[in-house]
C-alpha cells in the first residue's frame, strides 16, 4: 500500500515542530518520503527484500507523477549502481536503496562511485548473507565500510527521513557518497509517529544541487575513469583523504544548522547518561539503542553512547565527550553492542572504540546480541548489564 | 502503554490491520504508537505475527511483544497450531476471529471476546472463501473493545485500505456490533491505554504444551526439508492438467495434430499416421491442398514462425498410406448408401464401414475423389497420390459406384440410410449482360484434368478469370501452363481474398496478374475473335455479413478491355438433382427430406468449402448415423475451452529455430509443365521440424517443475511419472510459471496425495 502525501486525517500540525505534519510511517516509507523531499532525480532500482517497499513506493510516486524523477527498472544491483554512477557523473541527485546480498554484489561500483567523487544517496536496509537470512543485522554495510562510502545509522523513521536530508547536504559539500543504514523489519517495517517536514521547509535548506564543472556534459567531451600512473595515484588518495577527514565535524555542524531550521538535533554520536560516576556505558547503533534507553531509566550507573555516524568512526566526538565528562577510566566499563559479525575476534563496534580509544586505557567489552535479526529485548539488554558487573571476558556471546 | 499481539495467515491482512490500528491510535488521543510484522519465510497462508504498541510516552522498547495485554486471532485454525497465549498477562484477553462460540475453543482465560469477522467479510465481498480478507472487520472489533470512536476509526481504515473503502469501512463497523464478550470475561484493557507508565503485571499461566514451541518455526541447517510441512500454507494448489492445443482445437477435420506431431518427432511415423488416420484418411492430399487451419493459431507463431504441419503430415501420409489395409468384419445388417465419393462421403463410408456397416458410395462421375479429383489441377496434387488414398478406402470395404448419378428417391428401397454428399460442383452466374460468353471455372478444370478438353486456350491468350478464390487462382495457373497470360480480377482487395494466401503468392510468383477491386459489368463480342469486358472500379464499404467489407460500385469508373477468354470464378452451389430437384436446404446431419429412410447430408453441401472441413463434417455425420443406428444419442461436439494461447506459453524456455519451409519450383515458364509445384520435406527435415513443437497444454517432461520446485514437492514416482506431494507443497506457484507449456494448472481447489 502506498501512502498518500496529503492524507487529511495526518494532517496534525502541533506547536512543537511547526511546518510540519503529523504522520505514523514505517521506516522504509520514511526514507521514500526523504528522497522525495530532496528531490531525487534519478532513481534506478532492483528489489530486495528488507528494502523493497522503499523503491515500490518511489516508483509508485513517480508513476502518479508526483515526483519529478527519473525511476529506471536495472537487471540486478550491480547495474543498479553502474547506472548511479552514470547518472550522478551527469549531475544528477541520484537516490536507491538495497540490502544484504544486494549491496554485497554492487562492492566492486560502491568503490568506483567513492572514487569518482559522486554524491550520492542511498539507504541500506540491513541483512547478511549466510547463512540464508532476511532479517536485521549489520554485516552487510560494515563489511563495505572500506569501499569509502560515510554511512550513517538511524534509530527511527524519524532519523532516516531526516538523515537523508542531511546526507544530502554532507555529500553534496564533500563529493562523497552517504549510506543511510536501516535496520530491517525493527525499523523497515515499523510503522511510527514521525514528523514530516513542508515540502518547501526542506527546500529552503537543500538547495538544488549545484554542478562543479566536473559532470559528464557532451558539448565538452572528456574522458572519466581513465588510468592513473603510479606517479598520481597517491594525490586522488590523499586527496580524498583530505575531505574525509572533515566528515565528522561536518556531520557535527550539519546536525545544528538542521536543528535550527527543523527544531531535532543531531550530532555525530548521541550521549544518555554519560558522567563522571558512570559505570557501564552501552555503545549502540540503530533500533538496539531504543529499547537500551528504556532499561537504563531503571539503571542511573549505565550511561549510553549512539554511534550516529560509523564511517568514517567519529573518534573526536568520543575521546572529547569521555573527557569533558571525566569518564572514569578504571571503574566504567564500555561496553559494544555489535549486530554484525565480520570474522574477527571483534565485532565492528568494538574494533572502531579499540581505534577510537587508541592509549586511553578504558576498559572494554564487547558483546554480540541479536545477530540475523534475533530480537534483543529488554531483557536481554538487562542481561548484558548484569553479566558484565561480573564477567570480565573481553567478547561474550550474549545468547548462545 | 498497551501492548497487542496478532496471530495470523499471510494474506488476511493483518500487517495492514495493526498499520492502520497505529494511525486511528495516532488520530484520536496524540498516542505513541509502534507497529511491526514478525515475518518468517513463508507466504501466503503461513502463520505470521504482528505487534502494536500505543502508549502516552515516547515508546523506548524496539522488541517484540511476549507479554501482550491482548492477543488478537485473525484465524481460528490457528489456536490449535500456534500457541497464541504465550506470555499474555494475567488481565489481559483473547480476541478470536470465530462464527462460533467461544465455549467450543479450549483456552486458558475466561477474558475473551468473539467476532464473526471472517463472515462479515466475506457477505461483504472482502478476499475469498480460502484466504478472506479481514483485516477491516478485526480492527472495527479492537477499537470497540479500546472504545475507540467508531466514525474516526471507520474514515481512517477507507483511506488506507489498498481497495473496497467502502466495503472494509462498513464490515469494521458491523464487527464493532457484533463482537460478543464471554460472560466470564472481567477484563478492563482501557486502563492500560490510558496509564502513562508501563504497569508491571502477573503473566497468565497457561496449561497448554504448546507453551514450548517457539513462536517463529523454521527449517535449519542439517535437518531434513521433511520436518517442513510446508503444503498447510498452501493456499492456491497446482496440479498437472493436459490442456488442449490449437493446432487440434483448429483442424476441423478433429485431428489430433499434437500427438502425430510429438510422435513424428520421436520417429514413431506409422504411429503419427493411425493418428492423423484415425480422423483423416486423405493425409497425403490435405498435407498438399489444406489451408492449414492448425498452423494459423500455432503457439509458436509468436516465438518465431508457426509449425510446418502440412508439411509434417504430407509426409506422413506419403509414407503411411503404401501399407496394406484391411477391412473389418460386417456385423450389422442395415447398408449405407452414400451419394457422392468426395472427401466428406468417402470419410463418412469408410467410419461407418470401420464400424461393421456395409456402405455403397455412388458416384455420377467415371472417378472417385469429388472435388478432389475435379477441382485440384495436378500441379497441385498429382492423381496417383489421391489414387492410393481411395483405394486405401476401398481395401477396408467401402464399395464405390461410378458413373452412377442418382437421386435420394432411387435409393431408399434398397438402403436404411441415405447421406448425401454431392459437393458443390455448379458454378454460380453473375447474372450481367453476355454471360454467355464466359466459361465455367470449375468446369474447365473439371474437363482440362480429366479430358484434356483445353477449352482451345492458346499460347499468348488474354484471359480474364473473375474471383478471388482457389478455383480463380487454378484456373488462372492452368492457363499460365497452357501459355496463356491470365489475369484475375477481384472485386475486393487483397485482404479479402478468400484464396488460400500461398496459393495466391505462387500463382503471382508464376506471372499470374492480380487486379483488385474492379467487377466487369457486362461481356460483348467484338468482332475480331475477342470478348470486350467492361469493368467497373469498386470501393469498400461497411463489412457485410461475412465480416468482410462489402465492395461498393464507383460510378462513371466504366472501362474496356479486350481478352480472348474470360472464366468465371464466383462461386459454387450444390446440384439439386439429388433430391429430386427439390427445393431443399442441405444442413449437417440429418436432414427433413419426404423419404422412407432417414436421409442425411454432409460435406461441401452443408458447410465449409475446404477438403479437410469435408471430412470433418464426414466424421460427424458417420458419428450421427452410427448413433442413429444404435439408438444412442447423439452428442455434437463442443466448442474447446481453456485452449492453450501465447500468453500461457513461457518462451523463454524455447530457443528460436528456423522453420523448413517446402521447397517450391522455380521456372522461368510453366508452359506445358503440370509437374508438381510444391516439394515435400526429407524424413530429417521433418523430424526436425516436428521437435520446433512447443507441446502446448502437454508435459514434455522437461522437468522445470522438478528442478524449481523450492520445497522439493515435485518427485517422479514408481511408474515414472512427475507427482506433486501435497504435503510440501505450498502453493508458491514455481512450477506453474516455470512449466513452459502451460501442462500445469494453479486453482483455488484443494487435492489430497495419491
Ligand atoms: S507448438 Fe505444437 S502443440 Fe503448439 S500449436 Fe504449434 S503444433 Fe500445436
Ligand atoms: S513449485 Fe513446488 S511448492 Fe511451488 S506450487 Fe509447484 S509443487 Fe508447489
Ligand atoms: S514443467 Fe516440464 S516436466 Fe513439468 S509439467 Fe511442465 S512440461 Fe512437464
Amino acid at each position: 500500500m502506498s501512502e498518500k502525501v496529503t492524507e487529511s486525517t495526518s494532517e496534525k500540525v502541533l506547536e512543537k515542530y511547526p511546518r510540519h505534519y503529523q504522520k505514523v510511517l514505517k521506516g522504509n516509507y520514511a526514507a521514500s518520503e526523504g528522497a522525495a523531499l530532496c528531490h531525487a532525480t534519478v532513481i534506478p532500482a532492483y528489489p530486495i527484500t528488507p528494502q523493497t517497499s522503499i523503491i515500490e513506493e518511489l516508483s509508485a510516486r513517480v508513476a502518479a507523477n508526483k515526483l519529478d524523477a527519473t525511476f529506471i527498472n536495472m537487471d540486478s544491483e550491480h547495474s543498479v549502481f553502474a547506472a548511479a554512477m552514470g547518472a550522478a557523473l551527469t549531475g544528477e541527485r541520484v537516490f536507491t536503496a538495497t540490502s544484504g546480498q544486494g549491496l554485497f554484489y554492487a562492492h566492486e561500483l560502491l568503490h568506483a562511485i567513492a572514487h569518482f567523487r559522486l554524491p550520492i544517496v542511498i539507504c541500506n536496509v540491513g541483512r547478511p548473507s549466510i547463512p540464508w537470512n532476511i532479517w536485521s543485522d549489520q554485516s552487510d554495510s560494515i563489511s563495505q565500510r572500506d569501499t569509502g562510502w560515510i554511512q550513517l545509522y538511524g534509530e527511527s523513521s524519524q532519523e532516516v527521513l531526516d538523515g537523508i536530508i542531511q546526507s544530502y547536504k554532507i555529500s553534496e559539500e564533500l563529493n562523497l557518497p552517504v549510506m543511510m543504514v536501516l535496520d530491517a523489519f525493527y525499523q523497515s517495517h515499523t510503522s511510527e509517529n514521525i514528523w514530516v517536514p513542508d515540502a518547501d521547509l526542506v527546500d529552503e535548506y537543500l538547495l538544488p544541487k549545484k554542478l562543479n564543472g566536473s559532470e559528464i556534459d557532451v558539448k565538452n567531451p572528456k574522458s572519466f575513469g581513465g588510468l592513473v600512473s603510479p606517479d598520481n595515484y597517491g594525490n586522488f588518495n590523499h586527496g580524498y583523504w583530505k575531505d574525509v577527514i572533515k566528515v565528522e565535524d561536518l556531520t557535527n555542524k550539519i546536525g545544528e544548522e538542521f536543528k535550527e531550521h527543523f527544531g531535532r538535533d543531531y550530532g555525530a554520536i548521541e550521549a544518555v547518561n554519560i558522567n563522571k560516576g558512570t559505570k557501564q556505558i552501552l555503545v549502540t547503533l540503530s533500533t538496539i539503542t531504543t529499547t537500551a534507553r528504556g532499561v537504563i531509566k531503571s539503571h542511573p550507573e549505565v550511561g549510553l553512547l549512539k554511534i550516529r555516524l560509523f564511517k568514517p568512526f567519529p573518534r573526536k566526538s568520543i575521546v572529547e565527550l569521555f573527557s569533558k565528562v571525566k569518564v572514569n577510566k578504571d571503574k566504567c566499563k564500555i561496553i559494544t553492542i555489535d549486530r554484525n559479525f565480520l570474522g574477527d575476534s571483534e565485532g565492528a563496534l568494538m574494533q572502531e572504540m579499540k581505534r577510537a580509544l587508541y592509549g586511553e586505557r578504558y576498559k572494554l567489552q564487547g558483546i554480540y546480541a541479536g545477530l540475523g535479526g534475533r530480537d534483543v529485548p529488554p531483557t536481554t539488554i538487562e542481561n548484558i548489564i548484569e553479566t558484565c558487573k561480573t564477567n570480565n571476558d573481553e567478547i561474550i556471546w550474549i545468547d548462545s | 502503554m498497551i501492548e497487542i499481539r496478532g496471530h495470523a495467515r499471510g494474506g488476511q491482512g493483518m500487517v495492514t490491520a495493526f498499520e492502520i490500528l497505529a494511525k486511528i491510535f495516532s488520530k484520536i488521543g496524540d498516542f505513541q504508537v509502534q507497529s511491526f510484522p514478525a515475518f518468517g519465510v513463508e507466504r501466503t497462508g503461513a502463520p505470521i505475527q504482528a505487534f502494536l504498541r500505543v502508549s502516552k510516552c515516547p515508546i523506548l522498547n524496539r522488541s517484540n511483544i511476549y507479554n501482550p495485554h491482548l492477543v488478537v486471532v485473525f484465524d481460528e485454525t490457528l489456536i490449535e497450531q500456534v500457541p497464541v497465549l504465550n506470555g499474555l498477562k494475567k488481565d489481559g484477553a483473547i480476541l478470536l476471529n470465530t462464527n462460533s462460540k467461544i465455549e467450543n475453543f479450549k483456552i486458558d482465560t475466561n477474558n475473551a471476546y468473539t467476532v464473526p469477522a471472517t463472515k462479515i467479510s466475506l457477505e461483504k465481498g472482502l478476499g475469498t472463501k480460502a484466504l478472506p480478507i479481514v483485516n477491516a472487520a478485526m480492527i472495527g472489533a479492537i477499537i470497540k473493545i479500546l472504545k475507540v470512536d467508531i466514525d474516526i476509526a471507520t474514515q481512517i481504515i477507507s483511506e488506507n485500505v489498498p481497495s473496497k473503502p467502502k466495503q472494509n469501512a462498513e464490515s469494521a463497523k458491523i464487527a464493532a456490533e457484533k463482537i460478543k464478550r464471554s460472560p466470564k470475561n472481567t477484563d478492563n484493557l482501557i486502563q492500560f491505554l490510558d496509564s502513562d507508565e508501563v504497569i508491571e503485571e502477573e503473566i497468565l499461566e497457561v496449561e497448554n504444551e504448546k507453551e514450548q514451541l517457539p513462536i517463529m518455526d523454521f527449517p535449519s541447517w542439517n535437518n531434513p526439508m521433511s520436518i517442513n510441512k510446508t503444503g498447510n500454507w498452501r493456499v492456491l494448489t497446482p496440479k498437472y492438467e493436459e490442456r488442449p492445443a490449437p493446432c487440434t482445437t483448429n483442424c476441423p477435420a478433429g485431428t489430433d495434430v499434437r500427438l502425430f506431431v510429438k510422435q513424428t518427432s520421436e520417429g514413431n511415423f506409422y504411429e503419427a499416421f493411425d493418428t492423423i488416420y484415425k480422423f483423416n484418411p486423405f493425409a497425403s492430399t490435405c498435407g498438399r491442398v489444406c489451408p492449414h487451419f492448425c498452423q494459423q493459431n500455432c503457439n509458436r507463431i509468436e516465438l518465431d514462425s508457426g509449425l510446418n504441419i502440412g508439411a509434417i503430415e504430407r509426409f506422413l501420409g506419403d509414407q503411411g498410406i503404401v501399407r496394406k489395409f484391411y477391412a473389418e468384419p460386417i456385423k450389422y445388417t442395415k447398408n449405407i448408401a452414400v451419394i457422392g465419393a468426395g472427401p466428406a462421403g468417402l470419410t463418412a463410408a469408410l467410419r461407418l464401414r470401420q464400424r461393421g456397416y456395409e456402405v455403397t458410395v455412388f458416384e455420377a462421375l467415371p472417378y472417385a475423389g469429388g472435388m478432389m479429383r475435379t477441382g485440384i489441377p495436378e500441379f497441385r496434387l498429382p492423381q496417383e497420390i489421391l489414387d492410393k488414398e481411395i483405394q486405401a478406402i476401398e481395401q477396408q470395404g467401402v464399395i464405390i459406384k461410378l458413373n452412377s448419378k442418382v437421386t435420394v428417391n432411387d435409393l431408399e428401397k434398397d438402403y436404411d440410410i441415405i447421406i448425401s454428399a454431392v459437393g458443390s460442383h455448379k458454378s454460380s452466374k453473375m447474372k450481367i449482360p453476355g454471360e454467355e460468353l464466359s466459361t465455367d471455372g470449375i468446369k474447365f478444370l473439371r474437363e482440362f484434368k480429366l479430358e484434356t478438353n483445353n477449352y482451345s486456350v492458346v499460347e499468348g491468350d488474354e484471359v480474364a478469370i473473375i474471383g478471388g478464390g482457389n478455383t480463380a487462382i487454378d484456373v488462372a495457373r492452368t492457363t499460365l501452363r497452357l501459355g496463356a497470360k491470365p489475369t484475375i480480377y477481384y472485386r475486393r482487395s487483397k485482404n479479402e481474398m478468400p484464396a488460400i494466401p500461398h496459393e495466391v503468392e505462387e500463382a503471382i510468383d508464376e506471372g499470374v496478374q492480380i487486379k483488385f477491386l474492379t467487377t466487369p459489368v457486362s461481356y460483348n463480342k467484338n468482332g475480331n475473335g475477342k470478348i470486350d469486358i467492361t469493368f467497373i472500379d469498386m470501393k469498400l464499404g461497411e463489412p457485410d455479413e461475412s465480416g468482410r467489407k462489402r465492395p461498393v460500385k464507383i460510378e462513371g469508373s466504366e472501362k474496356v478491355m479486350s481478352v480472348d477468354k474470360v472464366f468465371s470464378a464466383i462461386g459454387q452451389s450444390f446440384d439439386e438433382y439429388v433430391f429430386s430437384g427439390n427445393n431443399i436446404a442441405p444442413k449437417q446431419g440429418r436432414i427433413e427430406f419426404n423419404s422412407d429412410k432417414p436421409v442425411f447430408c454432409c460435406g461441401d453441401m452443408a458447410w465449409g468449402g475446404t477438403v479437410t472441413e469435408a471430412i470433418g463434417s464426414g466424421n460427424h455425420v458417420a458419428d450421427e448415423v452410427y448413433s442413429y443406428l444404435r439408438n444412442i444419442e447423439y452428442q455434437e461436439e463442443q466448442n474447446p475451452t481453456n485452449v492453450v494461447l501465447p500468453d500461457d506459453i513461457n518462451y523463454n524456455y524455447y530457443l528460436p529455430t528456423p522453420r523448413h519451409d517446402n521447397p517450391v519450383v522455380e521456372l522461368k515458364s510453366f508452359t506445358g509443365n503440370f509437374d508438381e509445384v510444391v516439394k515435400g520435406l526429407t524424413k530429417e527435415e521433418v523430424i526436425e521440424e516436428s521437435q520446433r513443437c512447443l507441446h502446448c497444454g502437454d508435459c514434455y517432461s522437461c522437468g522445470n517443475c522438478y528442478n524449481y520446485c523450492p520445497d522439493a514437492a515435485v518427485h517422479i514416482d514408481e511408474q515414472n511419472r512427475l507427482r506433486i506431494d501435497y504435503d510440501y507443497c505450498k502453493g508458491c506457484g514455481i512450477c506453474f510459471n516455470e512449466c513452459p507449456c502451460s501442462a500445469i494448472s494453479l486453482k483455488m481447489d484443494e487435492v489430497e496425495n495419491e
